[in-house]
């Protein structure tokens, strides 16, 4: 205490300089604030005299020194109060209060009791212990890995600067694409875009001057396609206009995956030549890794060239455009833009456009790439926020079960002079400890989680190489264990407070008294709440699983077993009629491999490749105009080909060795194709041609089965084939890039190897693109939701799990709280099953209503989940009944158990225990 | 057990400044703020903050101590703190001074710095 009374302040100076002395600790300012005040009035002296720039002077300095110090002092004084509260742990008691400490480290004194307490109550019940924290662990655990997938696909931005300002501008319809003329009149006269670019994907070879040919995609893009997404090279530069204008040299771009993967990462790789469908190019730049655009699969960009003197003709769509919003212009201005201008192209061209309008979109990029995963990702993020809510439900049921077996402990402590407040602390201290416990657990249970989907995931999820455990996804962490530790905490320190001390002493208090009773009847709802939360999850994850089993029965109208695809990119040389041939005697040994069955060739693979629709005309109809003529898609397949893939012939004959170009030339179509363009007849005898002047006819001698193209749900095109050898004829081209399928008798990779070589045989600068088995390349394609829809499945059979767990706890509970009561009653003559079946019915009752309830927000909360859903609808009541008798059983087998070891106890035990 | 001399050695520059200007004699807080500056030729000059901070830090190492207050020099009325060094804080500085030298012997050893005048070269 200070020897004299403080003087007051004496100038203006002073008083400032003591306001901001607050900023100390008050410790500090207790035992230093005077020597400061006295220091500094000897300086504010000093300086006065100096002149007005010491004065200034002074001021700057004690405004750094206050910031540099004021902290640090904060954090001493905090160091102090803790070790002053350790020392007097340490020393001898005297007195129970805390009177001696002050005031300040009261609260921390109070804090470590608190502490203390609760891990000594934690060490006692080790197996209470143990299931509180793997419970909190899983729920936890399982919503920041999930959170890390929404993170890293849904929230995070893409890694371009001002993500939100790149668009893609698509057509809808009739086109799903862009042709060369709409791109450049888009680009001249869509002012809301600052760049406007155009891309399409395509594969390549790339030459094999130091390993074999390469097949690798490759997206060939317009000049200003680097400069909408700009996002800087990691070496080198992209193209400049002379290289992206035909005439100019020829470059390209690599993705870094490449660069590693053939390049060794070796820098030098900047000005090298690489061959690129036989044609060299200088390597010009590498891009930064990660997401690559417009897709992954990405490892090459080439510059499209576009000769805007010689455009393709406006009815060719094929191009996809992607653009940089002006400064001031927004996503929905742009759209207008774009749709006043194809308005404009109908009104201009009528004979390109049919009827129908054309439809366009422009909407942001981050959009567009999550679109198909989002709903799934938003699902499954619904999904373990149920296995969450279960998990703190049981875990508050468990707490209170807990908290009703030490009322007595907690009577004495209010009995000698705990306030309500201080119990109630107490009570909240345990509560954050477990949970804080139970999220450091979670949190690394979640590294291991997100290291495990990372690895298993499927190529087509996008962005997943963003999915990691990242600041947010800590935070996230963080605030969730706060939130479940709130949630189960508020409930036991409600009670704790509640509970009259009184009638916990009495004798014989835990049967009769009437906390008890409603103590049981708060567990039973909490357990009725979590069955309910179990049928809304299981509803939901048995819808999609049902979904799935649906996708994958559909018809695919081939047979994809024992079949195995690998895809030949011959040289250039081959284009014209040598691809013919080529086939041919390919098909031919490979016919002759003892294991196959038949062999054949196509263009495009069902289910994995798309394909275009190309104008035709029927039945000698006269020429017309794209609008009008009907739409096909055509196929260039070999003979056998229906029989390899096991595609049934409904009607007339398949391609044989003798449709060559000087015979009849000839179609096979499909059924829906023959519906569309003949109907209430059969196709068989029809001519068709492609809208092409000089494209002569074709009859029609076959019907086939349809077949599913991309996406299992789309619908089926009409499909049109034509024999391979007879394309140059009646579709412009013979194609030399086709699929080699052969069927086999046995395991169909076991040919790979020989089919292999004797492609290298017959032509070595061929590479093979792909190898795989029909089965695996349509898994491939429900990959991704597969994989989703058994994760969400997982959770959802957690879900129900944890609220077993949670029936039991509860009927365990209620059976020892009656013990005495069931041993009276067995003592007068019931039953042992008498007893069992009275516990049975309240496990079942407990069951039957929170399915009841659970059934009323499933039907309303399967509503969410349309967008994922296949053939099955929403409420589909098979599954809800379903899942109402998994749940009713799970609830009935949670009672069995502790209603058997009840009534297997002696009943004159039972009463005198009590 | 208590802490011996060696056992704070070294000490932080600030800290052995401090005790060097209140080791022969007490002064108050300014006091020792213009001390160090006049010593380091303007280099180092103190502020309240630090100053008390350390002076707080030395206090809680037992090295120096708050002694009587005294009458300002000015004739106002006021009291300051004064400091002092405590016996075992005298040992302490003994003990850095000594450390000190011996560095100072071995950068002379090494021809890093002239001996001072009356001292035979080692």
């Amino acid at each position: 205490m200070p020897e004299y009374p403080r003087t007051r302040p004496r100038t203006r100076g002073e008083w400032i300089y003591r306001a901001l002395l607050q900023v100390y600790p008050r410790e500090f300012r207790d035992e230093f604030g005077d020597a400061m005040v006295e220091f500094f009035r000897d300086r504010n002296s000093a300086a006065r005299a100096e002149g007005t720039i010491s004065l200034v002077r002074l001021w700057w300095r004690v405004a750094l020194d206050l910031l540099r110090n004021a902290l640090p002092a904060r954090a001493d004084a905090l160091v102090r109060s803790l070790r002053r509260v350790r020392d007097y742990h340490r020393a001898p008691r005297t007195a129970p209060s805390l009177g001696f400490l002050r005031q300040e480290d009261r609260m921390f004194a109070t804090m470590f009791q608190d502490l203390r307490f609760a891990l000594r109550g934690m060490r006692r019940a080790p197996g209470f212990t143990l299931t509180v924290l793997a419970t909190l662990a899983i729920g936890i655990g399982a919503s920041v890995t999930i959170f890390s997938v929404v993170n890293g696909v849904l929230l995070k931005p893409l890694p371009y600067p001002e993500p939100h300002r790149i668009v893609r501008a698509q057509h809808l319809e009739p086109f799903g694409t862009v042709s060369e003329p709409e791109f450049v009149d888009y680009k001249r006269e869509a002012k809301a875009f600052a760049l406007l670019a155009a891309y399409r994907t395509a594969p390549v070879t790339l030459g094999g001057t130091d390993g074999e040919p390469e097949r690798i995609e490759a997206a060939v893009v317009s000049e200003d396609f680097f400069p909408v997404l700009s996002r800087p090279m990691a070496l080198g530069r992209s193209y400049n206009a002379d290289e992206n204008r035909r005439g100019g040299p020829f470059t390209t771009v690599i993705s870094h995956g490449l660069w590693q993967r053939r390049f060794g990462g070796d820098s030098s790789v900047i000005g090298r030549q690489i061959v690129v469908n036989e044609r060299p190019r200088t390597v010009i730049g590498v891009a930064r890794p990660g997401t690559d655009f417009p897709n992954n699969g990405i490892s090459i960009w080439l510059p499209m060239r576009l000769n805007y003197d010689t455009l393709w003709d406006r009815n060719n769509h094929y191009l996809e455009l992607i653009g940089r919003l002006a400064p001031n212009a927004t996503v929905e201005r742009a759209g207008r833009e774009i749709q006043t201008l194809a308005r404009r192209f109908q009104r201009d061209f009528p004979d390109m456009y049919g009827g129908g309008a054309l439809i366009t979109r422009v909407t942001p990029l981050s959009n567009v790439m999550v679109a198909d995963a989002k709903p799934y990702i938003i699902t499954l993020f619904g999904a373990v926020g149920f296995v969450l809510l279960i998990a703190c439900v049981n875990v508050a049921n468990l707490m209170l079960a807990r908290g009703e077996s030490r009322r007595k402990e907690i009577a004495i402590r209010s009995a000698m002079g705990a306030s309500r407040a201080r119990v109630t602390r107490q009570a909240l201290t345990e509560s954050l400890l477990f949970a804080i416990a139970g999220g450091v657990l979670g949190l690394l249970a979640a590294i291991g989680g997100v290291g495990a989907l990372r690895a298993l995931a499927p190529s087509s999820v996008p962005r997943v190489d963003e999915v990691a455990v990242d600041p947010m996804v800590m935070l996230f962490a963080i605030g969730v264990t706060l939130l479940t530790g709130m949630l189960f905490g508020m409930g036991p320190a409600l009670r704790a407070v509640r509970d009259d001390a009184a009638e916990s002493l009495k004798e014989g208090g835990k049967t009769s008294s009437g906390n008890a009773r409603g103590l049981g009847r708060m567990r039973r709802t909490l357990a009725v709440s979590e069955i309910a939360l179990a049928v809304v999850a299981l509803s939901g994850g048995g819808m999609m699983m049902r979904s799935l089993w649906h996708l994958q029965a559909i018809d695919l109208g081939f047979r994809p077993d024992h079949v195995l695809a690998m895809r030949l990119a011959p040289p250039q040389s081959y284009a014209g009629g040598q691809g013919a041939a080529l086939y041919d005697r390919i098909l031919e040994r490979v016919r002759a491999l003892p294991d196959v069955e038949k062999a054949a060739a196509v263009e495009d693979l069902p289910i994995t490749d798309g394909n275009s629709m190309w104008s035709i005309l029927v039945d000698g109809a006269p020429q017309t105009s794209v609008a009008k003529a009907p739409v096909a898609m055509p196929q260039k397949v070999t003979p056998d080909y229906f029989e390899t893939m096991g595609i049934r012939l409904l009607r007339g004959r398949s391609f044989t060795e003798a449709d060559r170009p000087d015979a009849q030339l000839v179609a096979v179509v499909n059924e829906t194709m023959e519906k569309k363009l003949w109907p209430g007849k059969s196709a068989i005898g029809g001519t068709v041609k492609l809208l092409s002047e000089q494209m002569p006819w074709a009859t029609v001698v076959g019907v086939v089965r349809d077949v599913r193209s991309r996406g299992f749900l789309e619908e089926i095109p009409p499909t049109m084939y034509f024999a391979q050898a007879q394309a140059g004829r009646i579709a412009f081209y013979v194609p030399h890039h086709m699929w080699i399928l052969a069927r086999t008798r046995g395991e169909p990779s076991a040919i790979t190897a020989s089919v292999r070589a004797i492609v290298r045989e017959i032509e070595p600068a061929t590479p093979i693109a792909r190898v795989q088995t029909m089965d695996e390349a349509v898994a491939a394609s429900v990959a991704s939701r597969r994989f989703t829809t058994s994760l969400i499945a997982g959770f959802a059979a957690i879900a129900v799990l944890l609220a077993g767990l949670g029936v039991y706890g509860v009927i365990t509970y209620s059976v020892n709280q009656r013990q005495f009561e069931m041993g009276i009653r067995m003592a007068l003559g019931a039953t042992r099953s008498r007893v069992v079946n009275h516990i049975l019915r309240e496990g079942l009752w407990t069951g039957v209503t929170g399915a009841a309830i659970g059934l009323v927000f499933a039907s309303g909360a399967t509503r969410l989940l349309r967008a994922t859903l296949v053939e099955v609808k929403p409420g589909d009541p098979l599954t809800l009944v379903v899942v109402t008798l998994v749940l009713l059983s799970v609830a009935m087998l949670a009672s069995w158990i502790p209603a058997r070891r009840a009534s297997a106890v002696d009943p004159v035990r039972t009463i005198r225990a009590e | 057990m208590p802490p011996t001399p060696q056992d704070l050695l070294p000490l932080r520059p600030i800290d052995f400044l401090i005790l060097l200007m209140v080791a022969p004699r007490e002064r108050h807080g300014y006091g020792i703020m213009q001390d160090v500056l006049e010593h380091t030729e303007g280099r180092i000059e103190l502020e309240a903050g630090s100053l008390y901070r350390t002076i707080r830090r030395l206090g809680d190492q037992g090295l120096i101590e708050e002694s009587a207050r005294r009458p300002a020099a000015e004739a106002d009325d006021e009291r300051r703190r004064y400091y002092r060094l405590t016996p075992f804080g005298r040992k302490v500085a003994m003990a850095e001074s000594a450390r000190l030298r011996s560095l100072v012997r071995l950068a002379e050893a090494a021809r890093l710095l002239d001996p001072l005048p009356g001292r035979a070269r080692a």
